[in-house]
């Protein structure tokens, strides 16, 4: 959908989503790093947990698809070949220290800092765990009487990558109606927050701060958990209540009655307003507890995948909590399509199953075109193909260590 | 300069958050979006918090003012044939449509891609659900992000080893998936220019949360380690890394100081114990983490977290106070920077986030407030479905506009 786009992307950990989206999606992108290689490939974890240059899985796993190429940017000559590769190229990302370099006003320029930079925290020095610390999430996920938890895989960087992606690709709208780009500029605080979901806007709509907890619902002064320990790991069971999703809760709690884990009267009650019952005190604390027991009783008959096929018949807020292992096997996503065909992890390295098709289109497919590109892999191909360098040019660039 | 996508037409048929977020960018970024509601099968956003000043009221949520700023909305019943006609006449005058349906339900409805697309080649729709409309446990499976995020993978990896996982705060993935949905509807209008083509768009939640989680996925698929939660803040590769007490009730500061020039700075900031020679080094560090983080804890215990912020970042030491709700509404670089005003008739004046992104020639638009149930049904049936006003009165009559 997007052959006609070139795009270069002057690599840093945020950048290396937004270019996947684009390449995912057709575009032709073209990742610039630094001779000694992107920050990208030394990001962890790495291929049977040796280090190397080549062997760092984040950065295969978000710069499948694309070419790379090396320029020191702190020569002019790595700059000017910059210049000769962003005279065809319709969108730059970057992030953090802007390259000091004009592009043709033809060329959108998207750029990803830590923070606003005509904010107040515009100098601060950032990385993943303080751009996450800064978003509200991690402040609101975990118990209250343990530490605030963060995710073990970086997520700033995805959330601005993808942010990236959007505002590049509604710049490009623009520019294909006038031709012109522009300068974009993406916060990747402010990407990040959109996790914390509606804690940004809690205080200011006059209303107390949060406190950290797992579950925040509460009926009848009863806590009311929201994972269960099942058979072979966990489940996620929600009670809802309303018109939409109370009767989901119906059904779940006649369920339990039919399996012998509640008492019958739970499985009549009228669950879309146990909240009004418990306030008129006809639904007790006591009451309560024994529904979260007979809850806690059915999950642990089952197994994770028992239980989510009995969510999927009877139409339960309910769903087993997946690990790496039970998303490879699930037939879900095996039989939708959502693996791309194996993507070579290195010359010497096995060849893995990609996630790539986050969509499916009726008339597109999403399919990872190259893996990961090994350090300077493109090169040549870029600056004879592209830029028209002669053999000997191409040599004395990597004798002078701009390649 | 007007906003980047203005002219671009929009039907949102979402609800809750994912159709609404995604209809929420277009919005922002200029295009004209008409979500549809009901009066009788309220949108649940309206009925979620946080509510101006914690009353609740349909037209009270703050959330939901938040994620439908700039929309319009009308109420129209889908199941009468009146109501399935007004909604495709704007299906006519679209270019997108986004549904959140349970898969199958717009089947039912006769009101599905086939459909819409005979009557509209152009369109570019995009269908979202949990795991989407196709797959053997595709039908069935309904519900809310949390779920999303435990099909994902996300909901294990929060919490601590040997005790139950945590899981993600609230419905994760209704924050990842409009991230894909976006991009994918943006890529389907630049190819329909030059092609004329339209396309339907199929997202499923949970498979747009594994994205982010990519490098868990390659870390069980090459080394075929199954990635566990850690509780723990920070990398175990890097020292100090990670989040550090201070005064006051759950109050703490994220600290990232591994790299040498940052460990510098810090240990001369901090000095004390810091100083002792054995941290001199990475590895040093690294096999004397336990005594260092205890020591860098001590000095942060008794000391203001946005004071540490301030004292650390001002000596070039990447740290943040680890961010409450409270936090965030006083954050200086998001009060100047994020959060706008908007003017209610309803909840008066009331704040909202901002776009995430700046535009340089093309400014996002004036964030707005979102709409009132069916405040638009008259306007929009009138302007953009072409009905006069005995024909709307008639619809009126026979309940189909609720």
């Amino acid at each position: 959908m997007l052959s006609d786009v070139r795009v270069i992307e002057l690599s840093a950990p945020p950048t290396m989503m937004a270019g996947r989206i684009l390449a995912d999606l057709g575009a032709d992108v073209i990742v610039v790093e630094p001779p000694g290689g992107a920050r990208g490939r030394r990001l962890e974890p790495f291929l049977d947990d040796q280090p190397g240059l080549e062997r760092s899985l984040t950065w295969q796993a978000l710069n499948r698809g694309k070419r790379a190429i090396t320029l020191d940017l702190d020569q002019d000559d790595g700059r000017a070949l910059l210049a000769d590769l962003g005279r065809g190229a319709a969108l730059v990302l970057e992030a953090d220290a802007s390259v000091p370099m004009r592009f043709p006003e033809t060329v959108v320029r998207c750029r990803i800092t830590p923070f606003l930079s005509t904010g107040a925290k515009a100098d601060y020095a950032a990385s993943d765990l303080i751009v996450m610390a800064a978003s509200g999430v991690p402040g609101i996920t975990g118990h209250p009487d343990r530490p605030p938890l963060f995710y073990p895989v970086p997520q700033s960087i995805m959330e601005a990558g993808a942010e990236a992606a959007i505002a590049a690709l509604a710049a490009l709208w623009a520019r294909d109606n006038d031709g012109l780009g522009q300068a974009i500029e993406v916060s990747a605080r402010l990407a990040a927050m959109m996790s914390a979901l509606s804690v940004p806007i809690v205080v200011p709509a006059g209303n107390p701060g949060l406190q950290r907890a797992p579950a925040r619902q509460k009926l009848a002064g009863v806590s009311l958990p929201g994972m269960f320990a099942c058979q072979d790991g966990y489940v996620l069971i929600s009670f809802a209540f309303g018109p939409a999703f109370g009767p989901m809760t119906q059904r779940l709690m006649q369920w339990a009655v039919e399996q012998g884990c509640l008492e019958a009267r739970f499985g009549t009650l009228d669950w879309p307003t146990a909240p009004q019952q418990a306030e008129k005190g006809s639904l007790t604390a006591a009451d309560v507890q024994a529904v979260v027991d007979g809850i806690a009783a059915l999950a642990a008959r089952h197994t994770k995948a028992e239980f989510g096929a009995s969510a999927r018949r009877l139409g339960l807020l309910a769903a087993p909590l997946m690990d790496m292992r039970d998303i490879d096997v699930s037939p879900q996503y095996r039989e939708r399509g959502l693996w791309s065909a194996p993507v070579a992890l290195g010359p010497q390295g096995p060849a893995v199953a990609d996630p790539a098709r986050f969509a499916q289109f009726s008339n597109y497919t999403i399919d990872v075109k190259r893996p990961a590109p090994r350090l300077s892999q493109h090169t040549l191909e870029v600056l004879d193909k592209d830029l028209g360098l002669s053999p000997l040019e191409i040599q004395a660039l990597f004798v002078h260590g701009i390649i | 300069m007007s906003a980047p996508l203005a002219g671009l037409r929009v039907l949102d048929m979402g609800w809750v958050m994912v159709g609404p977020v995604s209809g929420r960018y277009l919005a922002d970024l200029g295009a004209d979006v008409v979500k549809l509601e009901s009066a009788r099968r309220v949108d649940p956003l309206r009925t979620l918090g946080p509510f101006k000043d914690g009353k609740p009221g349909l037209e009270r949520s703050i959330s939901y003012h938040n994620l439908n700023a700039g929309k319009r909305s009308i109420t129209v019943d889908l199941k009468d044939p009146r109501g399935r006609e007004a909604i495709l006449r704007l299906v006519d005058w679209a270019d997108v449509v986004i549904e959140s349906f349970s898969p199958g339900v717009l089947e039912t409805l006769q009101l599905d891609y086939p459909r819409l697309a005979a009557r509209n080649p152009r369109i570019i729709m995009v269908s979202t659900s949990l795991l989407g409309q196709t797959g053997p446990h595709a039908r069935g499976t309904a519900g809310v992000g949390t779920m999303g995020a435990a099909m994902s993978g996300a909901s294990l990896l929060l919490g601590w080893p040997g005790h139950a996982p945590c899981g993600t705060y609230g419905p994760w993935t209704d924050s990842v998936a409009p991230r894909f949905i976006v991009p994918s509807v943006l890529a389907a209008l630049h190819r329909r220019r030059s092609t004329g083509e339209g396309c339907h768009i199929d997202v499923a939640q949970a498979e747009a949360g594994i994205q982010f989680l990519s490098p868990a996925w390659y870390q069980y698929a090459a080394n075929g380690t199954v990635p566990q939660r850690r509780g723990h803040a920070g990398s175990p590769l890097k020292a100090p890394e990670g989040i550090f007490r201070c005064a006051g009730q759950d109050r703490w500061i994220a600290i990232d100081a591994s790299a040498g020039g940052a460990w510098r700075r810090f240990r001369t900031t901090v000095g004390g114990g810091l100083l002792d020679g054995a941290f001199d080094t990475l590895i040093g560090r690294l096999r004397g983490r336990e005594a260092l983080e205890r020591m860098i804890g001590q000095w942060t215990a008794p000391q203001d977290a946005a004071a540490v912020e301030q004292l650390l970042q001002a000596a070039g030491v990447p740290a943040h106070v680890v961010s409450s709700a409270s936090d965030l509404a006083a954050d200086p670089d998001l009060t100047e920077g994020h959060y706008r005003r908007i003017d209610d008739p309803v909840v008066g004046e009331a704040v909202i986030e901002g776009p995430r992104f700046r535009l340089a020639r093309t400014p996002t638009c004036e964030t707005r407030r979102g709409p009132r149930i069916g405040e638009h049904t008259q306007a929009v049936l009138r302007d953009i479905c072409g009905y006069d006003d005995a024909a709307i009165a008639a619809m009126q009559e026979a309940g189909i506009l609720r």
